[in-house]
């Protein structure tokens, strides 16, 4: 799967996700527990808004330095013995992986959730290989054994999906025979996803913090499957998008912190594992070999333009989690594995406006993202210049909108204009008002009266009511 | 020690990354001191027993059970525990603090209920992980603990698998009171320093914190998916 | 004592469709103390080309209204969206040597009313009487870009007969948004729904807010769907005796 999940236009994928009632129940109330755990964190600390100034200052400092801390951690990653890619596009990626892969004469790799791996759609090129590819984060697990349905969420990949439906596929393609009660469904995952562990050749991991100064990578689980994917097979392969990196230890450890408040509410996930290179001399377990293949695919287009701040984003999700849009269409109506409003400032800047388009439109720039976002990326805003983008570089915006924002500046910006304009505007309306609301609406209030009532206007405006009391004041 | 990596693409790479930046390759970058640093603040000062209390307080939250002990009576509790939480067979680190504790013995003492022991060892390559797969019980002593989060710290080495704390069903940290810190700022402090001494830092550090758990069916929170079922963290008085 | 001056901005909004909401701020104004005036080439605020992409465009009206408040003391708007709108011009002109420094003499003279009677009047009280149970609606830009979160409550606490009742997933928006409302009609309609849904529960049969635009949208809805709430801007709240 690559980043782009389905072929429906956007209008389609909209209306399947607000026909999804199941979908629809499952979001709301994870984002009321997300949202809630999220604030009881940040409020335990007390201070959470000097974190946040923290988290922006690291980002932005990594960022804007990020040739230099990149060398500095290849050079780390190399000294402990471990090998370094850099991969320009998702193609030399998945080649150099598949090459490796050949050389260890790999049957059997097993994954933990990455979100780049998707991105770069590393498991179909690594079957084509001939290779047998396991996903074992538990909700990964879920959509890959259901003919590879698409995550909807970057945090809860399967959180479109009931315990009925998990219980179905797993009866369907795995012989499964018990309830959906959702321990028996964990019961049976662990088990069936053991045996794949032990049987590992290759680990594949995502990233969340890669620390330049020691050349380590760092994991962020709750389930304990990076581990196994860590501690059993005999190679390792971590896969990173260039921007997940941090200086030291020191501030890996302030962005975990920050990352696991605001995904899940939590003070630590279960398991942060920092791995460095390969195993040791005399050690038993960990890898023997160990490489690290870093990403672009379309990030380095971001650095130096005004978008620069999306790659601070260190994949929380709580923009999605307190989203009202994605509260209601859901994670699939993107048609991008990023999701939400940092999906929507993301994926058009990764895939293209012909491709995307109306996600920056799909917003009503509440700014509920800009306030939640750890790093404090002002995602609202980035929407805005996505819309900039489209109408003043691009030319894309449609020929009746560019007319009427036309009129609205010759008419805003000039009083006299505005004064005829808006004293035609109950004569114009006249017609389709009743009982002081129109409620069949001409030209764009077609859509608005498609489900609420218009006002009229009033004969009188405002101005015309305020000169009137003057003069009567005698003033 | 083994030999160094190989490096694949990476100046053309960097130079498109400078060059979009507007400028040339940076060799030298002074990380600066941040403006802000309230990960200090937490637990600044808190007492040894208040973050003891602080850990334990935690603990009820990431549903992991918790026992406090004398260092005198940790070689009967360890086997008593081990027996009460129904472990037929233990896997437990090679490290020096098993014998500075008294818990050489275990292998013994727990022979007579058919409780099978075995201690991590280098030598035996895949009968380390072919037992752990199978045990009840792991058993670890914490290399440094965070009393805000409920979080044992594990450095790896070679008598520390990585595997005790992950493949068994239960897994029990052994944690000295002196290892406890507030939060992770303390520990990450002190692997920064040694990177910055030139010392190596471990193959793997692991946080972990509690049992494994997953939420991803229906946001209702499982507990023990991959990796332990269940945590038991045993504090004890320092020897 | 010198009475305060304020010059009224009171939206194209209320101009043209809810122009008792801007009698109601002229009076409430007045009857605090103020000496309001209405400066009559006001137009917009630029927010709906803003708010589309047209920046360019958007800026004519923004230049508009800065020549058209210059001499202002105060400037006060029955809008918290609007407010925003003219805070951010600075943001908008950054690096304009002629039009940075004047946007920001506009964006720090200006006040939405709610937060100009709390934080500038002092006052937190305004004698008003109204009898009803109410829930307010927290629009998202006065919230969370301006800031402005108490100031609402506090005068509608102090609101004679009023009973405030919560508003259940008060920070969720209505699914306004401007263009957005008829660009992303589906998606909108599913908001305010769940907004109409939210105010029903709460059990109250006034629903307050300060800003027009939210306050169309969900009234809007609220109309056509027939359900028996009145819609209140705060303004004729505040100035009900």
């Amino acid at each position: 799967m690559a980043m782009k999940i389905g072929d429906k236009p956007f209008k389609e994928r909209v209306s399947d996700g607000i026909g999804n009632s199941f979908m629809r129940g499952a979001v709301s109330s994870a984002q009321g527990r997300l949202r809630s755990g999220r604030l009881n964190a940040a409020e335990e600390l007390g201070n959470w808004e000097e974190w946040r100034k923290l988290g922006e200052e690291i980002r932005a400092h990594t960022i804007e330095n990020l040739d230099y801390y990149l060398e500095l951690l290849s050079e780390n990653v190399t000294k402990r013995g471990g090998h370094v890619f850099f991969a320009e596009t998702a193609e030399e990626a998945n080649e150099y992986i598949t090459n490796v892969v050949k050389k260890k004469n790999g049957k059997k790799v097993v994954k933990s959730k990455s979100m780049v791996t998707e991105e770069i759609n590393l498991n179909e090129a690594l079957e084509k290989a001939g290779c047998e590819v396991i996903e074992s984060d538990l909700g990964e697990w879920i959509l890959q054994v259901d003919d590879h349905d698409p995550p909807s969420h970057i945090v809860a990949p399967a959180l479109h999906k009931n315990k009925e439906q998990i219980r179905d596929v797993f009866r369907d393609k795995l012989g499964y025979d018990k309830t959906e009660k959702p321990e028996e469904l964990a019961l049976f995952a662990r088990e069936k996803l053991r045996e794949e562990f032990l049987q590992a050749d290759i680990g594949v991991t995502g990233c969340n913090f890669a620390i330049a100064e020691s050349g380590t990578v760092s994991l962020v689980t709750n389930e304990g499957n990076a581990r196994m994917v860590t501690t059993i097979p005999k190679t390792q392969i971590t896969v990173m998008g260039m921007e997940r990196i941090v200086p030291t230890w020191e501030e890996m450890e302030v962005l975990v912190s920050m990352l696991t408040r605001a995904a899940v509410g939590q003070k630590l996930t279960s398991y942060i594992t920092a791995l460095t290179g390969p195993k040791q001399e005399g050690e038993v377990d960990g890898p023997e070999d160990f490489h690290l293949v870093i990403v672009d695919n379309g990030r380095s287009k971001i650095l130096g333009t005004a978008f620069q701040s999306i790659l601070h984003c260190i994949r929380c999700a709580a923009c999605i989690n307190v989203c009202p849009v994605y509260r209601h269409v859901g994670g699939h109506s993107y048609g991008s594995i990023y999701p939400g409003p940092v999906g929507a400032v993301l994926t058009p800047l990764l895939g293209g406006y012909e491709d995307y388009k109306e996600l920056p439109y799909a917003s009503t720039l509440c700014a509920a993202c800009t306030e939640a976002c750890p790093v404090k990326i002002p995602l609202h805003e980035h929407l805005l210049r996505h819309r900039q983008e489209i109408v003043e570089k691009e030319g894309k915006a449609p020929i009746f909108e560019n007319l009427s924002m036309k009129a609205f500046s010759m008419g805003t910006a000039s009083p006299s204009m505005y004064n005829i304009g808006s004293k035609l505007a109950p004569k114009a309306l006249g017609a389709f008002a009743k009982d002081d609301k129109i409620s069949d609406g001409p030209g764009p209030l077609k859509n608005w009266t498609e489900i609420r009532e218009f006002p009229a206007p009033k004969k009188d405006r405002f101005r015309d009511l305020y000169k009137k009391r003057k003069k009567e004041r005698g003033k | 020690m083994m030999g160094a990596g190989q490096v694949y693409n990476r100046n053309s790479f960097l130079d498109n990354l400078a060059k979009n930046l507007g400028r040339d390759r940076r060799r030298q970058v002074e990380k600066p001191a941040w403006n802000h640093n309230p990960q200090w603040d937490v637990l600044k000062d808190a007492s040894p027993d208040e973050l003891v209390e602080v850990l334990k307080q935690q603990c009820l939250r990431i549903h992991t059970d918790v026992h406090e002990t004398v260092s005198a009576e940790l070689p009967s509790l360890i086997p008593h525990l081990i027996k009460e939480y129904g472990g037929k067979s233990v896997v437990t680190w090679d490290d020096p603090r098993f014998d500075e504790y008294g818990l050489s013995g275990l292998t013994g003492e727990l022979s007579g209920d058919e409780i099978a022991v075995h201690v991590w060892d280098c030598e035996v390559v895949e009968e380390n992980l072919a037992f752990s797969a199978t045990a009840d019980v792991g058993i670890t002593f914490s290399d440094a603990t965070l009393a805000e989060s409920g979080t044992v710290v594990l450095f790896s080495d070679k008598g520390k698998g990585r595997a005790v704390s992950l493949l068994p069903v239960i897994y029990f940290a052994i944690i000295p009171k002196s290892t406890i810190v507030p939060r992770m700022t303390q520990v990450a402090k002190q692997v920064h320093d040694k990177v910055e001494k030139g010392e190596p830092v471990p193959s793997c550090v692991n946080f972990i914190s509690g049992p494994s758990n997953s939420a991803d069916i229906e946001m209702n929170l499982i507990v023990g998916v991959h990796g332990p079922v269940q945590a038991v963290y045993i504090i004890v008085d320092d020897k | 004592m010198r009475p305060m001056k304020v010059s009224l901005f009171v939206t194209c909004l209320i101009d043209i469709f809810q122009t008792d909401v801007g009698m109601d701020t002229l009076e409430l104004l007045e009857n605090l103390g103020c000496e309001v005036d209405f400066p009559e080439k006001q137009t917009c605020c630029g927010q709906p080309a803003y708010n589309s992409g047209y920046v360019d465009k958007a800026k004519e009206s923004m230049k508009h209204m800065i020549n058209v408040f210059e001499h202002s003391d105060y400037v006060v708007t029955p809008s918290g969206s609007c407010g925003t709108m003219f805070r951010e011009y600075p943001h908008v002109f950054k690096g304009d040597p002629v039009w940075e420094p004047r946007a920001q003499m506009l964006a720090d003279k200006t006040f939405e009313l709610t937060q100009f009677i709390v934080d500038v009047l002092g006052v937190e009280d305004v004698g008003a009487k109204l009898n009803g149970k109410a829930t307010y609606h927290t629009s998202c830009h006065m919230t969370r870009l301006l800031g402005v979160k108490e100031a609402p409550m506090k005068l509608l606490n102090n609101v004679e007969g009023l009973e405030m009742k919560p508003l259940p997933h008060n920070y969720n928006c209505c699914g306004f948004g401007g263009a957005f409302s008829v660009k992303m009609t589906e998606i909108s309609e599913q908001m305010v729904d769940e907004k109409v849904q939210g105010v029903e529960d709460s059990g109250a049969d006034i629903l307050i807010g300060a800003d027009c635009g939210c306050l169309m949208n969900i009234g809007g809805r609220i109309d056509r769907k027939g359900k028996p709430i009145k819609v209140m801007h705060i303004a004729s709240v505040l100035n009900s005796r």
